[in-house]
C-alpha cells in the first residue's frame, strides 16, 4: 500500500497553513465581536432597551381655573385619545386608512400629522385623534390584534364650565405644534416639562400664560413589549404630578352681568381694582366657546368663527385699538393742570371754534365753561382751545404718564400698544411733520390717537387713585399646589405713579363726578344713589359728522362707538370700569348703564353686601339709559 | 474487556469527542433558551434526541473501517445523487423548498445534510487514487463535478444555504490535492465571474439579503431588519451577557430565526463577549486537533478525509458567526452543533464519527 508518510509532505505543510489560517480567522471574528460587544456595547444596549420598552406618557391632570370666589371656570373630564406607535407600524398607510375610515377623516390629514412628528424618536407615539367616543374606542380595540400600533389612551379633556363667559381671558387649549415644542426646547434646554407635539397646551389667555403652572409634570408607564408590539409586562411607572389650581382675580358674578349685557352687543368691558390692578371682569364680545377647541372643531364651526366679521377670537379689550373720543378728556385735563393753566379759566363755547382756518364743531353750545364744567358737559370747544395752547407733545407726555402707547403689562399675550401721537412719532412713523391742526382733534380723543379699553382702564386707575399710582392689571390671584396645599401669590408691583400738583387731582375728579351726578352731566342718566360714580363718556365717529347726526337712524355698522370710563366711589375708589360698545352710538346710553351696574355690584360687595343683595343688584333690569348728548 | 477499557480511551480521540460534546451541549442550552416558553418549546427535547442519535451514529461509523467506506464511496455518492435528483421532482414543498423526506413519527430527513458525508468520502477516495504532487486535469474535472453536481441539485430545491456549505469541499480538495498555478488563476477568474453572474440568477429575497448586507440601514423593518436586530442582540450582550434565557432581543422575538440561523446572536446576547470568545476557542481547538489527527493519519485517504470534514464544519461555523454579526450576507447557513436541526446535527456527528474512525486507525499495527 502506498501509505508512507513522506508521500504526504506537501499535504502536511498545507495543514499547517490551514491551521494557522483558521486561528487568524477566529481572531478576526473575535475582534469584530469585541468591537460590537465591548466597544459599542452601550449603544446597542440602548437600542435593545428601546426595542423592548415602550414608554407611554401619562399626562398630568391640568390644574383647575377658579374665579376669585372659588367658582370653577375650567376643569377636566375623562376622555380617550388614539395614539400611533410608529415603531410597531408595519404598514403605515394601512393603519392610517383604517383610522381615516373609522373617524371619517381625510387620509392626507393623518398622513401629514404623522409626517410632522417624523423628527422625533419612533417610540414616541403620535396623537392621531382626540376625544374618542366609547363606540370609537370599541371599534379600535376590536381590531387591536391587527393594529397593535394603535393604542387608546385614557386621558382627560378640558371643560370650560361657563361656556362662552370669560372665554377670551381663559383662552383655550390646542395641540402643541412641532415648532412650538422646538422653540420651547431651544429657550429652555433640558426642560423636563417639554410638551410633546400634539399634546394639548394653552394657546391663548391664561391657559397659555400659566401653561407651566397649570400643566403639572407628565408621568409615564413603561411597558415591556415583544416584537409584535404586544405588552408582556410593565417595567415601571412614574406618577404624574397634577397641575396647580389657578385662582383668578375675576368675579364671576360681575363677569356674568357684563356677559348678559353684551349678549347682543359688540365691544369690551374691563373692571379692575385701581389699587392692586386685580381684574374683576374682562370681556370681549362676541365670544367663542373655548370648549370648541377641546372638542373636535368641525370645519364648518371653524369657518364660522374665522369668517365672522366681528372676529370673535380677538380679545377686543386689549387686541383692538380705537379712538378714545371724549373718554380721552380726563387725561388732557391732567396736561392742562400740569402746564400752568388755571382750571378756573373759562372758554366760551358758541358750538364750535375755528383753528388754522378750519372750523371745529362742538356737539353742543355750552357757553362759558371752566375745566370741571368742560368735563361735565364734555365741551369740545374748551379742549380744542387748551389743546392748541399746550401743543401735541404736552398731550403726548401726559398720555404717556397714564400708560398709553405701550402695553399695560397684563398677564395675557398679544396686547396692542395703541398710538400716542407726537411730533417725534409723526416724523419717525409717518415720515412727515406733525400738522398743527391735528392737535385740535387729538385734544378731544380723535385724530391718530388709538387706545385699548384696558389702557383706558389703567389710565383711569391713575385718576381714581389720589396718590396717582398706576397699577399693573393682572388676572393671577392665587396659585395652589393641590398636593401640598401650598399657596403662592404673585402681585405685580407697579413702580409708576402720576405726580399731581396740589388741587389737580380734586379738579379732575370733581369734573368726572359731575358727569354722572349733576344735571347736565353727560351720564346723569346712569347715576346710582350712594355710589358716587365718577366717569367720562365718549363717542367715536365712524362716519362724517353730518351723517353722524342721524344717530340711530343710521345702519348699525355706521353708528358711533360708545365709551364709558369710570370709577367708584369718588373717595377711596374700589373699582374702575371701562365699557366700550361698538356702534353703540353714545357712551352715555350704550356703555354707562353697564359700567354703573358693575361699579354698584362691586362697591356693594366691598361694603359687605350679602349674596342676596348682590343677586338683587345683578337682577335689576338694565335698560338703555336715556340718550344724551356727548 | 480489561484490554478494551485500557486501549479504547487511548485510541478514541477524547479531545475531539469532548470538544464536539461541549459544542453540542452549548447548542442544546441555546435551543432551550431560544424556544422555551414559546410554541416551539418542544424543539429542545428533539435536539437532545438528535444529539443522542448523532452520538450513536458516530459510534457506528467509528466501528466501521473508514477504508471500506472509501472503497464504497462511489456507490454511496451515487445513492445520494439519486435522492437529490428525486427531491426536486417528487419531493413535497415545506417552507418553500423541496428539501425533506418524511420518515414517520413527525420527523423529516434532509438528504442534503447527509450528502456532505458522501461527497467528502468520494473526494477523499479520488485524491487517494491521484497522489501526485500536482493534480492531473482529469482529476480536477472529477473533483469539480463531484462537488458541482450536488450543489446544482440542492440549489434546485432551492436551498442556497446548504448548497453553499458544499463549496469548501471543492477548495479544500483542490488545495490539498495540489492544484497547478494556472488552474488557480482560472479558478479565481471564473469564480469572480460566477459571483457576478449569479446576481442575475438569484431570487429577489436572496438579492435583498445581499443588498441589506451591504447597507443594513436600508429598511428598518424590511430586509435589513434581521441584520440590524441580530447586531443589536450581539452588541447589547456586552462583555458578560444578559444571562441564560435573559436575552431580551431573542426572548421577546426581535431576533429573527433565533434557534437556527441566528442562534449565535442569541448566544452572544446572553453570554456576552466572554461566551463568544470561549465558543470560538472551542471551535478553534476542534479544528486544531482534527488537523493534527489528519497529520497522524495512517494514509493519504484518511488525512484528506479528516481535513475535508473538519474544514467543512469549520468554514460553515465561521461563515455563520460572520453572518450573525453582519460581516457576511445572510445565506441561511446554520451553525454546526448549535443550530436547531436534526439532520444537520446527526450529519455533523457522523462526520465526527468518521474523524474518530480515522484517528482510531492511525497506528498501522492495529
Amino acid at each position: 500500500m502506498p501509505s508512507a508518510r513522506e508521500d504526504r509532505r506537501p499535504v502536511l505543510s498545507r495543514v499547517d497553513i490551514v491551521a494557522r489560517g483558521t486561528w487568524i480567522l477566529i481572531g478576526l471574528l473575535a475582534g469584530v465581536y469585541w468591537v460590537h460587544q465591548v466597544l459599542r456595547g452601550e449603544e446597542y444596549e440602548r437600542q435593545a432597551e428601546n426595542n423592548r420598552l415602550r414608554r407611554v406618557p401619562v399626562t398630568a391632570p391640568r390644574g383647575f381655573i377658579l374665579d376669585r370666589n372659588g367658582v370653577v371656570l375650567a376643569e377636566n373630564e375623562p376622555s380617550f385619545t388614539l395614539l400611533l406607535y410608529r415603531r410597531e407600524t408595519k404598514d403605515l398607510d394601512a393603519s392610517l386608512r383604517f383610522v381615516a375610515e373609522l373617524f371619517n377623516r381625510p387620509f392626507e390629514d393623518l398622513k401629514r400629522r404623522v409626517e410632522r412628528d417624523r423628527s422625533y424618536y419612533d417610540f414616541v407615539p403620535v396623537v392621531l385623534q382626540e376625544n374618542l367616543t366609547i363606540a370609537e374606542v370599541g371599534a379600535v380595540q376590536a381590531r387591536a390584534l391587527e393594529h397593535p400600533e394603535l393604542v387608546v389612551q385614557k386621558t382627560e379633556r378640558r371643560v370650560y364650565t361657563q361656556g362662552t363667559a370669560a372665554a377670551h381671558l381663559l383662552g383655550h387649549l390646542g395641540e402643541a405644534t412641532a415648532e412650538q415644542v422646538a422653540a420651547r426646547a431651544k429657550a429652555r434646554p433640558g426642560d423636563p416639562n417639554l410638551p410633546r407635539p400634539g399634546e394639548a397646551i394653552g394657546q391663548q389667555g391664561v391657559e397659555a400664560t400659566y401653561q407651566d403652572l397649570l400643566s403639572g409634570t407628565s408621568g409615564s408607564r413603561t411597558y415591556v413589549i415583544d416584537s409584535f408590539g404586544r405588552e408582556v409586562g410593565e417595567s415601571g411607572h412614574e406618577s404624574p404630578l397634577p397641575g396647580n389650581t389657578l385662582r383668578l382675580t375675576i368675579d364671576l358674578g360681575m363677569q356674568k352681568i357684563a356677559e348678559d349685557y353684551f349678549a347682543d352687543r359688540v365691544g369690551s368691558a374691563v373692571a379692575l381694582d385701581p389699587k392692586t390692578g386685580e381684574i374683576l371682569a374682562l370681556l370681549s364680545a362676541p365670544a367663542y366657546d373655548p370648549n370648541l377647541f377641546t372638542r373636535r372643531v368641525s370645519r364648518a364651526e371653524w369657518e364660522d368663527i374665522v369668517a365672522d366679521k366681528n372676529r370673535p377670537l380677538n380679545n377686543r379689550a386689549l387686541q383692538n385699538v380705537y379712538s378714545p373720543g371724549s373718554a380721552w378728556k380726563p387725561f388732557v385735563a391732567y396736561a392742562i393742570l400740569t402746564h400752568g393753566i388755571d382750571p378756573k379759566e373759562r372758554v366760551f363755547c358758541p358750538g364750535g371754534l375755528t383753528f388754522y382756518g378750519r372750523h371745529f364743531r362742538c356737539h353742543g353750545t355750552h357757553g362759558s365753561v371752566d375745566l370741571a364744567t368742560a368735563l361735565q358737559v364734555s365741551c369740545d370747544s374748551y379742549f380744542y382751545t387748551m389743546g392748541k395752547r399746550l401743543g401735541i407733545d404736552a398731550l403726548a407726555e401726559a398720555a404717556g404718564l397714564f400708560g398709553f402707547g405701550r402695553p399695560t403689562g397684563i398677564d395675557l399675550a398679544h396686547e396692542k400698544n395703541g398710538i400716542v401721537p407726537s411730533n417725534e412719532w409723526s416724523v419717525t412713523v409717518r415720515k412727515h411733520p406733525w400738522y398743527l391742526g391735528e392737535t385740535i382733534s387729538v385734544a378731544i380723543g380723535q385724530g391718530p390717537v388709538l387706545v385699548t379699553a384696558l389702557q383706558v382702564a389703567r389710565g383711569m386707575s391713575g385718576i381714581a387713585n389720589a396718590d396717582g399710582s398706576l397699577p399693573v392689571p393682572h388676572l393671577f390671584h392665587i396659585g395652589e399646589n393641590v398636593r401640598t396645599g401650598e399657596r403662592f401669590v404673585y402681585r405685580p408691583q407697579s413702580k409708576e405713579s402720576i405726580p399731581y400738583p396740589p388741587g389737580a387731582h380734586e379738579t379732575i375728579v370733581e369734573g368726572l363726578w359731575r358727569v354722572v351726578n349733576m344735571p347736565g352731566g353727560t351720564a346723569y342718566g346712569s347715576r346710582v344713589p350712594g355710589l358716587d360714580l365718577c366717569g367720562k363718556t365718549g363717542s367715536v365717529q365712524v362716519v362724517g359728522q353730518k351723517e353722524a347726526k342721524k344717530g340711530h337712524l343710521l345702519p348699525e355698522e355706521l353708528r358711533d362707538h360708545g365709551w364709558f370710563a369710570s370709577f367708584a366711589p369718588r373717595d377711596d375708589p374700589k373699582v374702575v370700569v371701562v365699557v366700550f360698545v361698538e356702534h353703540g352710538e353714545h357712551g352715555a346710553s350704550a356703555a354707562a348703564p353697564l359700567a354703573a351696574r358693575l361699579a354698584e355690584y362691586w362697591v356693594t360687595k366691598s361694603r359687605g353686601g350679602t349674596p342676596e343683595i348682590l343677586a338683587q343688584v345683578a337682577a335689576r333690569p338694565l335698560g338703555r339709559a336715556p340718550a344724551r348728548a356727548n | 474487556m480489561s484490554r478494551l477499557a485500557e486501549v479504547l480511551p487511548r485510541r478514541i480521540d477524547l479531545r475531539i469527542l469532548f470538544l464536539a460534546l461541549a459544542l453540542t451541549a452549548i447548542g442544546i442550552a441555546m435551543v432551550v433558551s431560544t424556544t422555551a416558553g414559546t410554541p416551539r418549546g418542544d424543539l429542545a427535547g428533539k435536539q437532545i434526541f438528535f444529539a443522542v442519535l448523532g452520538l450513536a451514529a458516530a459510534g457506528v461509523l467509528l466501528a466501521i473501517d473508514y477504508r471500506i467506506l472509501l472503497q464504497y464511496s462511489p456507490g454511496l455518492y451515487g445513492v445520494t445523487l439519486l435522492l437529490l435528483i428525486w427531491l426536486p421532482i417528487f419531493g413535497k414543498r415545506i417552507a418553500g423548498a423541496k428539501s425533506w423526506i418524511k420518515v414517520g413519527g413527525g420527523f423529516q430527513l434532509q438528504p442534503s445534510e447527509f450528502a456532505r458525508i458522501s461527497i467528502a468520502l468520494l473526494l477523499a477516495w479520488i485524491l487517494e487514487n491521484d497522489d501526485r504532487a500536482l493534480l492531473r486535469s482529469r482529476t480536477i474535472w472529477l473533483i469539480a463535478g463531484a462537488v458541482g453536481l450536488p450543489v446544482l441539485l440542492v440549489m434546485l430545491q432551492p436551498d442556497l444555504g446548504v448548497a453553499l456549505t458544499y463549496m469548501p469541499f471543492l477548495l479544500t480538495a483542490l488545495f490539498f490535492g495540489g492544484l497547478p498555478t494556472r488552474w488557480w488563476t482560472i479558478l479565481i477568474v471564473t469564480g469572480t465571474l460566477a459571483v457576478g453572474g449569479s446576481w442575475f440568477l438569484l431570487k429577489d429575497y436572496q438579492k435583498d439579503r445581499i443588498r441589506t448586507f451591504l447597507d443594513p440601514n436600508l429598511a428598518a423593518r424590511g430586509a435589513g431588519y434581521q441584520v440590524r436586530q441580530a447586531r443589536i442582540a450581539i452588541g447589547s450582550g456586552g462583555i458578560l451577557g444578559k444571562g441564560w434565557k435573559q436575552g431580551t432581543q431573542s426572548r421577546l422575538g426581535f431576533l429573527p430565526v433565533r434557534h437556527t440561523d441566528f442562534i449565535f446572536a442569541a448566544l452572544a446576547e446572553e453570554w456576552g463577549f466572554a461566551g463568544v470568545a470561549v465558543f470560538l476557542a472551542l471551535y478553534g481547538l476542534l479544528v486544531s486537533r482534527a488537523l493534527s489527527l489528519a497529520r497522524d493519519a495512517r494514509d493519504r485517504g484518511g488525512s484528506i478525509l479528516v481535513i475535508l470534514l473538519v474544514l467543512n464544519i469549520a468554514v460553515q461555523a465561521l461563515v455563520n458567526v460572520a453572518m450573525n454579526v453582519g460581516v457576511m450576507p445572510t445565506t441561511g447557513i446554520t451553525l454546526p452543533f448549535v443550530s436547531y436541526g436534526g439532520s444537520s446535527l446527526v450529519a455533523t456527528w457522523c462526520m465526527v464519527g468518521l474523524m474518530l474512525s480515522v484517528a482510531y486507525r492511525r497506528y498501522v499495527n492495529v
